[in-house]
């Protein structure tokens, strides 16, 4: 009887959803004549400004994410530089994850335009319930997404990856890219080392030195081998190429914080400036935490200096709060212990952590008891007659429905 | 001024008036400790003119007087002098203080005994006296209660009555009340109501020493002050100005439900759960189950922290009423479960939002009122 149950493992339905070219998407919808053209959204050339996201024909010059605007525009002298307009692409991903949530409760957002969804409980196929998923995207906000199907996240997320690769080009991929269950190692074998997790281009070196360039290279290398060279690590890279990874897909309402931060066009010693930035942080880490319906006790403030080293300070609050001015308060506090007069910025952070639920501490000298025995009084005798007359006896007028 | 101390006596007395001692004032004269040779004691003296601290010991005089000398230098040369008799010498003239020990001589610059600020002796009648013993266990079980939030000065203090021959002391911040009363031997004619400054409170209690001796507490009239009187120490304070809130409208006047269980249990209980607590919004939550036929009440006592993680801590009580779901700051918790006697105590309830009362089983004369944590908006 073990070994059967064994035999019958039931296999876990991942899916792993990334927004095409999200910002540029976006940016589209709004302005359709930027449609087939090279451009990249981010700050401008002028303000240090770094590409966000770039469409797929900037992309052929050999423009991508993350590289600066000034370089961009150097390969791609035509680019168009497209402003950021944030308040809409936190939308659309909102209005995304809510199409995910309709299919499952297990969806957790890694990013703006990235989520992971767990599917297992349905009986469908995921490769069906996937393209089903991409259309609903299509047709309700317009936007082109891409989605790796697998047993696991490390694997699915690849998968994507892989699909979006393979569309190869100069328009949203559109990507579905499913790898069945018990195939993840095969699927990951010809994959240079660098697509798995944890890899980065040190750890890539690395491995090439023991002869190690592709997935499949590492898994079949010596797991004592790789834990002696990598310790920890390296136990995680033999798990990882074999495609195995257990990591459940988090339901992310266990935030652990809630920052802002912005960096400066130019570098500024300009107090008010810096006062002014703090309360506007603060403004949006209020609304931010009274949308997650969390308190947070802990305030703290990051400053970078010219020369990119970066200082962080933090300081606790007497009370748990979700209030702009008790945030504010504390962080102008940490500046001006810990910012001399006069020391240029380059960026400013501030961010809340030890969240919890709301809570507050009640005050003795609020508590009036005449008024708490008044309200004792009247509670036990609306139970009474909702006891007597039944649950709708009596109400509050503001529920009743006008006649 | 001529006088032999040994040197242990005279490092003491010199610890026990250094918290009083003002080093950074603007008056160099309160940096000074004020020494004093007088019937056969050396008075030593320090004041920030809001408390100050004597303290007499024992030493042979030849020749009266007084001076004073900067407190820091004369109590670290002493700490370093051999233990063996000091002989020290005033000279009037100049002011400075002939110090010799073994084979060590000193001299200390002082500054005239006239310009030190004036400590008189309070009358001898009124006041009351209590053992030292008893008034500093009154003081354990208060003073942490009070606020140390300058806004509302009258709460940074303790409110101390006496009227027939009962004392009360009674503090509060916006949170917690901590009462507690004693019987004296004998009753006062005036009604007293002071308000003592919290840090007065805590240096009487360190520098009194334990036992049965009996501590005189005297406020002259007029002067704003109070003063606590022993054979060999004396502290005075200023008084907080102001008018102490009404608090026995505050204690509530029953309850709902009144859950009795070990005390050392419910404060393990607390610790275990301020590990996770203090991480974040320091909420213990207690919920409290009355028991079922042979099954006894309990009290779970936990709480969680995004970060570090989360506790339940079980207790057995007796629970008399309904069932309680209530939560309090976790610190104040552990803080009046540290200071209550009795191997059992009592906390009452009457609803999530209403204050909480601890006391001690079978005792009256101390009680403590928290106010619960909301959860939710």
């Amino acid at each position: 009887m073990s070994e059967l149950s064994e035999d019958v493992e039931e296999f876990r339905k991942i899916v792993h959803l990334d927004l095409d070219a999200f910002f540029c998407a976006v940016e589209e919808l709004h302005d359709p004549s930027l449609r087939e053209k090279p451009f990249a959204v981010g700050g401008s050339p002028e303000h240090r400004g770094v590409v966000a996201s770039c469409s797929y024909a900037a992309r052929k010059y050999g423009v991508h994410s993350a590289m600066s605007m000034a370089k961009a525009k150097q390969l791609c002298p035509d680019l168009i530089n497209v402003r950021h307009s944030f308040g809409n692409y936190t939308e659309y991903s909102r209005q995304v994850m809510d199409i995910l949530r309709t299919y499952s409760p297990l969806v957790q957002p890694i990013s703006i335009d990235e989520a992971f969804m767990d599917l297992s409980h349905l009986p469908d196929s995921t490769e069906k319930m996937a393209r089903q998923i991409q259309a609903q995207i299509h047709h309700e906000v317009q936007l082109p997404s891409s989605l790796g199907v697998a047993s696991n996240k490390l694997v699915a997320k690849i998968a994507t990856n892989v699909g979006k690769a393979a569309h190869g080009g100069d328009s949203y991929p559109n990507a579905v890219m499913v790898v069945p269950p018990g195939e993840e190692a095969v699927f990951l074998a010809p994959l240079p080392s660098d697509a798995l997790w944890g890899v980065g281009p040190k750890t890539a070196e690395k491995l090439a030195e023991l002869g190690l360039h592709t997935i499949g290279d590492i898994a079949a290398y010596s797991f004592e081998a790789l834990e002696q060279r990598f310790g920890q690590t390296g136990r995680y890279l033999h798990q990882r190429a074999r495609g195995a990874d257990s990591s459940p897909v988090r339901v992310s309402h266990d935030t652990k914080s809630v920052s802002h931060e912005v960096t400066y066009s130019q570098d500024t010693y300009d107090e008010n400036k810096l006062r002014e930035t703090i309360g506007r942080q603060a403004q949006s880490i209020s609304k931010r935490l009274r949308k997650l319906q969390l308190y947070g006790s802990t305030v703290k403030l990051k400053l970078r200096w010219p020369d990119f080293t970066t200082f962080t300070r933090q300081s606790t609050l007497n009370e748990p709060t979700d209030q702009a001015d008790d945030i504010e308060r504390m962080a102008l506090e940490l500046l001006r212990k810990h910012w001399k007069r006069g020391r240029k910025v380059r960026l400013l952070g501030v961010g809340v952590s030890g969240l919890g639920p709301p809570s507050k501490q009640l005050n003795l000298w609020d508590w009036d008891p005449a008024d708490f025995a008044r309200t004792e009084k009247l509670e036990t005798t609306l139970e009474q007659l909702k006891t007597r007359y039944g649950a709708k006896a009596v109400q509050r007028a503001s529920k009743l429905e006008r006649a | 001024m001529k006088v032999s101390v040994l040197q242990e006596n005279l490092a003491h007395g010199l610890s026990v008036v250094s918290r009083a001692v003002s080093a950074r004032s603007t008056y160099p004269i309160l940096a000074n400790v004020l020494v004093s040779a007088e019937d056969g004691r050396l008075r030593l003296s320090a004041t920030d003119r809001e408390l100050g601290i004597t303290s007499w010991i024992g030493a042979k005089v030849e020749e009266a007087g007084a001076t004073t000398v900067p407190a820091r230098t004369f109590t670290d040369l002493v700490s370093t002098l051999p233990s063996d008799t000091i002989d020290m010498e005033l000279v009037v003239r100049t002011q400075t203080l002939q110090l010799s020990a073994g084979r060590s001589t000193a001299e200390i610059k002082g500054i005239d005994a006239q310009e030190f600020p004036p400590m008189p002796e309070p009358d001898g009648d009124g006041g009351i006296e209590l053992p030292v013993d008893d008034l500093k266990e009154m003081i354990r079980q208060v003073v942490f209660a009070a606020s140390r939030d300058d806004a509302r000065p009258v709460l940074t203090g303790v409110l101390i009555t006496v009227e027939g021959s009962t004392m009360t002391m009674a503090a509060a911040d916006g949170f917690r009340l901590s009462v507690r009363t004693y019987e004296l031997s004998a009753p006062v004619e005036e009604a007293i109501r002071a308000i003592v400054p919290s840090r007065a409170l805590n240096e009487l209690a360190r520098v009194v020493g334990d036992g049965k001796e009996k501590v005189r507490m005297v406020l002259p009239p007029g002067r704003g002050q109070v003063v606590f009187t022993l054979k060999d120490v004396e502290v005075r304070c200023q008084l907080v100005e102001g008018s102490f809130p009404e608090y026995q409208q505050i204690i509530p006047a029953g309850h709902k439900t009144r859950t009795i269980l070990a005390t050392d249990a419910f404060l393990k209980g607390a610790k275990q759960a301020e590990i996770f607590a203090r991480e974040s919004s320091h909420i213990a939550r207690l919920n409290i189950t009355p028991g079922e036929g042979k099954e006894p009440g309990t009290m779970v006592v936990s709480a969680q922290s995004d970060e570090t993680g989360s506790n339940e801590a079980k207790v057995d009580a007796t629970v008399e009423g309904d069932a309680v779901l209530i939560a309090f700051n976790v610190r104040y918790l552990r803080e009046v479960l540290e200071v209550v006697n009795g191997a059992n105590v009592a906390l009452e309830t009457s609803a999530a939002a209403a204050p909480g009362v601890v006391r001690p089983m079978d005792d009256d004369r101390f009680l403590h009122v928290i106010m619960p944590m909301h959860l939710g908006k």
